[in-house]
């Protein structure tokens, strides 16, 4: 293990402070909806009221004929069609703008346009839709076993997928059990909240005879060939342009109906057409996510050591199967990462991907885990107090050990480097174990009741081929892209497939470059999101950033280095192998050229190359890891909580995290990512939810009713870590952009759970708000003996 | 309706339609397009502007209702020194990540610093409670906060 801080001022290591910051402190960034086109209108949807209901006809009011589209006046869109090669997984149409039927409340029905949204939004009120109102499916888990309506009819029931996933002897596990716990859990359904909601301006351009679509995107590119499938247009064809983007968590790396909508208006439009989403049109349509039941039954020995792990999983998956990858992501990704970071000998999980009349759920920061992590992190806690031990030793025990490594899963999952021991033990000493518990026994003036928690994780980032391949996605993000340009006055441009959308990587990647090649990172342009200036990449998710566009921006400055060094040693007069790159220079043995005269010579004076070696410094590079089942990063997290017994209400008082994501590019930045994540994982564990009614109605359609963690009630999250770089990536890098927000919730609900531990009351819902706890409360009271 | 106002300091003359919010004057209207909009009903804080001085949900306020007031945003405080401290202790902090709510937190900042209320740690995330960042966590924009108010005092402190 070793401390791989601040090697340089510039390079890997370095807190460099952000090239992306100049612009918006000023007011200059540019957000899809800051574009202006001469022309442009605007576009508001006409959307269902109801859950479900059969589309009778469609009204346009007189004089709005040519201001309104429906699907029928918009026949080259082909419905959005998810084929996983998942076994047994049935695809669904997901038409961009509903056909015979709608499947959720806010499904698009008719795009109306006018100069204005105001007045666009005049015309959409005016729209009417006779209706055949439909049963709503809206409780996933009794819809499970046989429902009352069909959302897609040929299915016969309204399971996307029911898969059982296993490993290990399970049975031999409830033989050998000491003890066994048993416990439902659930994570309610969320939004994902980018403070910039999605985003379209479409136009043509018939110079280039050319599609062009700003999209507020984490994936240009995909978004590109998803446009081409659904309009049939040839690629070559169509921009995508993603500018400035304002946050995506996942929620902007699908293709939305909306951006399928503007591309097909813009083809019949002599003008721009804009769509800015609102953000009642945000929670009711955009990505939903989480929304998972556990019933889990842990098996344990009598010092808690875990055998098995048998769970049931019901993922309300929402009405369509979002494009490219439907939402059997997110079950199987929960259920392989129920085992965490511990060693355990059996597990197996019957997984349920139920279709409901909501939104579909889709990516957020996490995907899967947090509600992993909830369910057994929780049931750990479990586990040790059904044995009488401290819920962080028993949890240290199973973890699994260094000299284990590398370590496969029972689930499947190959953890290649880190001491996960290591970072509870500094987790606790980080929140100061110790002092909190010297606290619980003085006990509260004010009555509260205070508790500690932990939750632990391995967070899978960075993974190739083989590991998308066994999921079954239909593209496989197994890479990036990177064109490094360097220019005749020896600036560089990098062009990347990858998105940044506050991830700093105009900063990172360049500070990447400057690694390689010596050069200011001042001196270097990133340049991504524009399918016309970059090679083909899948963009920014899955935590897989700077290890695959890290990695490609290696290959390509390491390419360009090749052939900068070659000529340096032509002009120097020496042997190749005795010149090396330093701080922008080509050094030999006793004198050095700029890479500034190296780059004039490549592309102005041909005539001073050596032979065989063409003009321009000009070169394109892919990059996957060595390894294919990822790199995995890991945390321990503690959260301090106390609880009024009287309110139910709970103040977060501290917040640590000890985590290990190899070698760290910009510390700065990484500890913004942990501290940014971890904040949605405390939005996720105290206050974010989307509620439905019995008729499938929304009931949160504000920010006003969708409550976000502010400034005032957090307090500052402290940071501790550990350096294992791996050897399977470019400098050892892992990935780390979604793990703050993946125990949260569990580290919250320990916390509950031990401060309400006298009561006896468990907390095992998100978000955990006052009416749960003194739900619980009440629950454990009434339970207690003598209670009555 | 036709409407006067000062804007970042100079007058500006319009006619719009009485439901025009302040928001989307600046931003359809006026090109002023650091204002952001991230809810449209006065939670999330990204579009607060200054008007008369004072802090303002841009997205609440009717153009019409800003007759004869003097309205600021953030490209009009791309002089003001106190938002120069500002930015550079954002900058140095990393205070922002996607910058989207970034012009709203610095107005919000300014507000705190100049009326005296970025004292502590407490003070200054109380007030925040009605600017929304998703990306940050709040923690280093808080020390931004905290560096600048320093910084600035020890400005006006000095002779």
């Amino acid at each position: 293990m070793s401390d791989v801080r601040g090697k340089s001022r510039f390079g890997i290591g370095a807190s460099l402070p952000r090239k992306e910051d100049a612009r918006h402190m000023l007011g200059r960034g540019q957000f899809v909806a800051d574009v202006k086109l001469p022309g442009t209108e605007d576009v508001a949807f006409v959307r269902s009221p109801h859950a479900h209901a059969r589309i009778k006809r469609i009204a346009v009011p007189p004089g709005a004929e040519d201001a309104v589209y429906a699907a029928r006046d918009l026949p080259r869109m082909k419905a959005m069609r998810a084929v996983p090669q998942v076994q047994g997984f049935k695809p669904s149409d997901y038409p961009p703008l509903a056909t015979d039927k709608v499947r959720f409340a806010g499904e698009a029905i008719a795009a109306c346009i006018a100069p204005t949204r105001a007045e666009a939004e005049d015309i959409a009120n005016a729209v009417t839709v006779e209706y055949e109102v439909l049963p709503p499916i809206v409780d996933a888990a009794s819809a499970v076993s046989g429902a009352a309506s069909l959302l897609h009819e040929p299915w016969g029931d309204n399971l996307f997928i029911e898969r059982t996933m296993k490993g290990g002897d399970i049975d031999a596990a409830a033989r050998d059990a000491a003890v066994v716990v048993r416990r439902d859990y659930r994570l309610n359904r969320q939004a994902g909240v980018p403070l910039e909601g999605r985003a379209v301006l479409a136009y043509r351009d018939h110079r280039l005879d050319e599609l062009v679509v700003y999209s507020s995107t984490q994936v240009p590119h995909t978004i590109r060939l998803g446009l081409s499938e659904t309009l049939g247009i040839e690629e070559r064809r169509i921009r995508v342009i993603a500018p400035d983007v304002g946050g995506g968590f996942g929620i902007k790396a699908r293709l939305s109906p909306e951006e399928v909508v503007l591309a097909a208006l813009a083809l019949e439009r002599d003008h721009p057409v804009r769509w800015i989403e609102d953000r009642s049109e945000h929670l009711m349509t955009a990505i939903h996510t989480r929304d998972h039941l556990y019933r889990i039954t842990a098996y344990a020995d009598s010092r808690g050591r875990i055998l098995g792990i048998d769970a049931e999983l019901v993922v309300d998956a929402g009405a369509y199967a979002l494009w490219p990858n439907g939402p059997f992501l997110e079950t199987g990704m929960a259920a392989r990462n129920l085992p965490g970071p511990y060693d355990i000998a059996g597990w197996r999980v019957k997984t349920f991907t139920v279709a409901t009349n909501k939104s579909p759920i889709g990516p957020y920061r996490g995907v899967g885990r947090p509600g992993a992590c909830f369910a057994l992190e929780r049931t750990i806690d479990e586990v040790a107090r059904a044995v009488g031990r401290d819920p962080l030793e028993v949890r240290i025990e199973n973890m699994v050990r260094p000299e284990q490594m590398p370590f496969t899963t029972i689930a499947g999952m190959v953890f290649d480097n880190g001491d996960y021991r290591e970072s509870a033990r500094r987790c606790a000493d980080l929140i100061d174990l110790a002092a909190i518990r010297a606290r619980q026994r003085r006990g509260e003036p004010d009555g509260r009741l205070v508790g500690i928690g932990f939750a632990a994780y391995a967070e899978q980032t960075g993974h190739g081929c083989g590991e998308w391949v066994m999921r079954g996605s239909p593209f496989i993000p197994g890479y990036e892209s990177c064109t490094a340009r360097l220019m005749s006055d020896g600036s560089l441009a990098l062009m990347v497939g990858i998105q940044s959308h506050g991830q700093g990587l105009e900063t990172t990647l360049a500070q990447v470059a400057h690694e390689v090649l010596g050069i200011d990172p001042a001196r270097i342009a990133v340049r991504h999101g524009d399918t016309s200036l970059s090679p083909f990449g899948m963009g920014t998710l899955a935590s897989r950033s700077m290890v695959m566009a890290g990695g490609a921006v290696t290959r390509a400055s390491r390419l360009l280095q090749e052939k900068i060094l070659k000529i340096g040693a032509h002009l120097l007069q020496c042997d190749p192998a005795d010149v090396r790159c330093a701080a922008g220079m080509v050094v030999g043995p006793g004198s050095s050229v700029s890479i500034d005269e190296i780059a004039r010579v490549a592309h102005l004076r041909m005539e001073a190359l050596p032979e065989g070696v063409d003009p321009l410094l000009d070169v394109t590079a892919t990059y996957e890891p060595e390894l294919d089942t990822g790199v995995f990063s890991y945390a321990t997290q503690a959260a301090v909580v106390a609880v009024d017994p009287r309110t139910g209400l709970i103040e977060l008082l501290d917040f640590a995290v000890v985590e290990d994501c190899g070698t760290v590019v910009n510390p700065m930045i990484v500890d913004g990512q942990i501290r940014g994540g971890v904040v949605q994982g405390i939005g996720n564990a105290l206050y974010e939810e989307l509620i439905y009614d019995a008729q499938g109605q929304p009931q949160v359609v504000t920010l006003a009713d969708y409550l976000m963690p502010g400034a005032a009630e957090l307090p500052a999250i402290k940071i501790g870590h550990l350096y294992t770089p791996t050897p399977y990536t470019e400098f050892g890098v892992k990935g780390m952009g979604e793990g703050g927000a993946i125990a949260p919730p569990a580290a919250i609900g320990n916390a509950v759970r031990d401060a309400l531990a006298a009561i006896g009351a468990e907390v095992n819902e998100t978000p955990m708000t006052p009416r749960r706890v003194m739900a619980a409360i009440r629950r454990a009271r009434k339970s207690a003996p003598g209670a009555g | 309706m036709k409407i006067g106002l000062q804007l970042n300091g100079r007058s500006v003359a319009d006619d719009v339609p009485p439901r025009l919010n302040l928001a989307d004057f600046l931003r359809e209207r006026r090109n002023l397009t650091g204002t952001h909009l991230g809810c449209e009903h006065g939670v999330c804080g990204a579009c607060t502007v200054l008007v008369d001085g004072a802090p303002t949900r841009s997205c609440l306020a009717l153009a019409v209702a800003c007759d004869g007031r003097a309205v600021q945003t953030i490209e009009g405080l791309e002089h003001d020194p106190i938002v120069a401290v500002l930015r550079d202790a954002f900058h140095q902090h990393h205070g922002l990540q996607c910058g989207y709510c970034t012009p709203a937190m610095l107005i919000t900042a300014r507000d705190l610093v100049t009326r005296n209320r970025a004292g502590s740690e407490r003070e200054i995330r109380d007030g925040l409670a009605g600017n929304i960042c998703r990306c940050t966590g709040y923690t280093n924009i808080v020390t931004a906060i905290l560096h600048a108010a320093a910084t600035l005092g020890a400005k006006a402190g000095s002779p």
